[in-house]
């Protein structure tokens, strides 16, 4: 269940100030970013999406104070997780980016449940109930608000690139603990998506 | 902290409020539905009884609920009964004469509960009172909480309900401000308002504008054309009681003893808060299905609001047992089928056939945004809050507070004949429960129309 704070207000004031900083000229991955997207890039030999823009107070520096998970599978699909863990319960602020180069279908999850003493166990859609269509300047995604594993409570946009899949999902959880909220973060931030292709 | 409502719409939504609040939002949002409805021939000796149009949606034949509902819960002043029952009378009268029984009217709805019955007119009540032959108790019980309840929600004490219907905002307003203003009979306890439908017609529903106008987290999920907050349709006519069958009588549960409650039946009133979040980013589609219906359902179309769900569509006790068994949960309407639904034939004493798989509740619930009320005289017992949030107020009429009782326990798997599907509380295999919190909870009895102002003072 989500928690309650009350420093919501303070932290989407700032998040709206680091947003303006980002405005004007052509987008770019930020110079101090750069190299870590770039390395996923020619680590999984397709091209990935480097934000310009994050919710407060998170950056996207792989590497960096905020990377939560850095994942890349046999056949490179990744995650990578950013994540703040508010002080004294003001909340947390999470953003996953996935690709999955070389497929285009939306992958299946396995769901257990616990019941008491029963486990039920079944396979689900990563991501289903598509609710909402949100364009970037280059891309066309789909809003889906039931996801699963690392995007579990998330509201994550999804969208094709050439034959891959992609995401960018972020929890709703204080201090952005709604969905319309947490759908305005991810519209900036799609917004600010620039693409990286593999050197070499 | 959240955003309050009145913060939220600001600007000039916010002036358009008035004494309704939020809710003169419904008339900005919604038209009043076009209806189909026979004008009644006279007033129907039931209270309860409120014709209301249908509509197809996906294929099923669905209720239009009235745009607006309200309930106002209050004591009875001190005085002279007798002089309050005519004063009420008469401005009941006043309301029958103005606006005709139909949702383009009003529908008034009087209840009354046992702190009514036992302070006022107890020694009436001990012979004429309805008794449950089935529970070998009175009809009216004093209300109780239900296994899935939180130690929090609030057991009620009213002495009355009033329960007013209408697509128009204004006649409710009215009503309200004759019953509780200009007579002197009442003293306010809790107002509670409402909204229902609107989104037939297809485009974003009535529920997901209202709850988006005031800033309820989840609100954006809700999905276009959804009657209700959690996205099914609950008015399908399959799965209300026809007419007259909630009747104290009609389905031979009652003992009428003297049958001065012939023609009345009994009420529930509970507020139910609803966490959309919870519901629509935990669940799928297919989990929501399963638990708003039951396991096993897996031919429901993608994204449908309105699921069959008559006669041949009900569960068995059986049929539950058995899935519970294979998947470890259970759906909320089928647990409640068992008891809900008709298990066999059964004729009236109008001669009325009802065939088996009838539903007997009648549900006049709707859709609010109060926290837990729109106002309440006690509001630090009530956790009153300005913030919306998204709730149901459940109104619902049954033979007698046992027949609603044997529902209730259902819905947490306890079943007719002592059949038990044990599953923690409010967990997720328990269907809704796990996203819904009863906050208050009171029965009433309703007198049939002749009966229905301070029922038994003029004995």
């Amino acid at each position: 269940m989500r928690a309650t704070i009350v420093a919501a207000a303070a932290a989407l004031a700032l998040a709206v100030f680091v947003s303006g900083a980002s405005a004007g000229a052509k987008a770019s991955c930020p110079a101090a970013w750069r190299a870590g997207w770039q390395a996923l890039a020619d680590k999984v030999q397709a091209p990935v999406y480097c934000p310009t823009w994050m919710p407060n107070p998170l950056d996207a520096r792989i590497g960096g104070q905020f990377e939560d998970i850095y994942s890349i599978a046999k056949d490179r699909s990744y995650l990578v997780s950013f994540l703040d863990h508010g002080d004294a319960g003001s909340g947390d602020v999470h953003v996953n980016f996935r690709g999955y180069p070389g497929r285009t279908k939306i992958p299946t999850c396995k769901t257990t449940i616990l019941e008491g003493a029963k486990t039920i166990r079944g396979t689900t859609p990563c991501f289903s109930d598509a609710y909402a269509k949100v364009r970037g300047p280059n891309i066309s995604a789909t809003a889906y608000h039931t996801n699963q594993d690392a995007d579990q409570w998330h509201i994550l946009l999804a969208w094709r690139y050439r034959s891959s899949l992609y995401t960018v999902s972020e929890h709703v959880i204080v201090p952005y603990d709604s969905s319309t909220r947490v759908l305005a973060n991810l519209r900036k931030l799609l917004n600010g998506l620039v693409l990286l292709r593999p050197q070499g | 902290m959240r955003l309050t409502r009145r913060r939220f719409l600001g600007g000039a939504a916010a002036a358009a409020l008035g004494g309704a609040g939020v809710y003169e939002l419904v008339d900005q949002l919604a038209s009043a539905p076009k209806r189909h409805v026979a004008e009644p021939a006279g007033m129907p000796a039931e209270q309860h009884v409120f014709e209301l149009g249908t509509v197809h949606s996906e294929g099923v034949e669905v209720v239009v609920p009235p745009l607006h509902s309200e309930v106002i819960t209050a004591t009875v002043k001190p005085g002279n009964i007798r002089d309050a029952q005519q004063e009420l009378e008469d401005a009941l009268r006043e309301l029958d004469a103005r606006y005709e029984l139909s949702p383009k009217g009003l529908g008034v709805t009087v209840a009354w509960g046992v702190p009514y019955f036992d302070s006022y007119v107890s020694a009436q009540a001990k012979q004429h009172l309805p008794h449950d032959r089935r529970a070998n108790k009175p009809a009216l019980l004093p209300s109780r909480t239900f296994p899935s309840d939180p130690k929090e929600t609030i057991i009620e004490h009213n002495d009355v309900a009033v329960l007013l219907r209408s697509d128009q905002r204004e006649h409710i307003d009215r009503a309200r401000a004759l019953l509780f203003d200009d007579l002197h009979v009442f003293e306010m306890t809790s107002v509670r308002r409402g909204f229902a439908g609107g989104g037939f017609s297809g485009g974003k529903s009535l529920p997901q504008r209202m709850a988006v106008a005031a800033g309820v987290p989840g609100a954006d999920l809700i999905p276009d054309g959804s009657e209700l907050f959690l996205g099914f349709t609950s008015t399908q006519k399959a799965g209300l009681g026809p007419r007259l069958i909630a009747n104290h009588e009609t389905l031979g549960f009652v003992d009428l003893r003297s049958g001065y409650f012939h023609g009345g039946t009994h009420m529930h009133l509970s507020h139910i808060s609803e966490d959309l979040e919870a519901w629509y980013l935990n669940f799928d589609f297919d989990e929501r299905v399963l638990t708003a219906f039951r396991p096993g359902m897996t031919s429901v179309k993608q994204g449908a609001q309105t699921v069959p769900q008559g006669p041949d569509n009900v569960s068995s006790v059986e049929l539950l047992q058995k899935q519970f068994k294979q998947t470890g949960r259970f759906g909320h309407s089928a647990s409640i089928q068992p008891t809900s639904r008709l298990q066999r034939d059964m004729v009236g004493p109008d001669g009325t056939l009802y065939p088996k798989g009838t539903a007997i509740p009648q549900r006049a619930d709707f859709n609010t945004l109060d926290n837990p009320f729109a106002w309440t005289a006690d509001p630090k017992r009530d956790n009153f809050s300005q913030e919306a949030s998204a709730g149901v107020h459940f109104v619902v009429f049954n033979p007698s507070s046992d027949d609603f009782e044997r529902n209730r326990l259902a819905m947490d798997g306890v079943l007719p004949g002592g059949t038990k599907l044990s599953v923690p509380p409010r967990t997720r295999a328990q269907g809704f429960n796990s996203v819904l919190t009863t906050t208050h909870r009171q029965n009433f009895l309703v007198p049939p129309r002749r009966h229905r102002s301070f029922p038994l003072a003029e004995l």
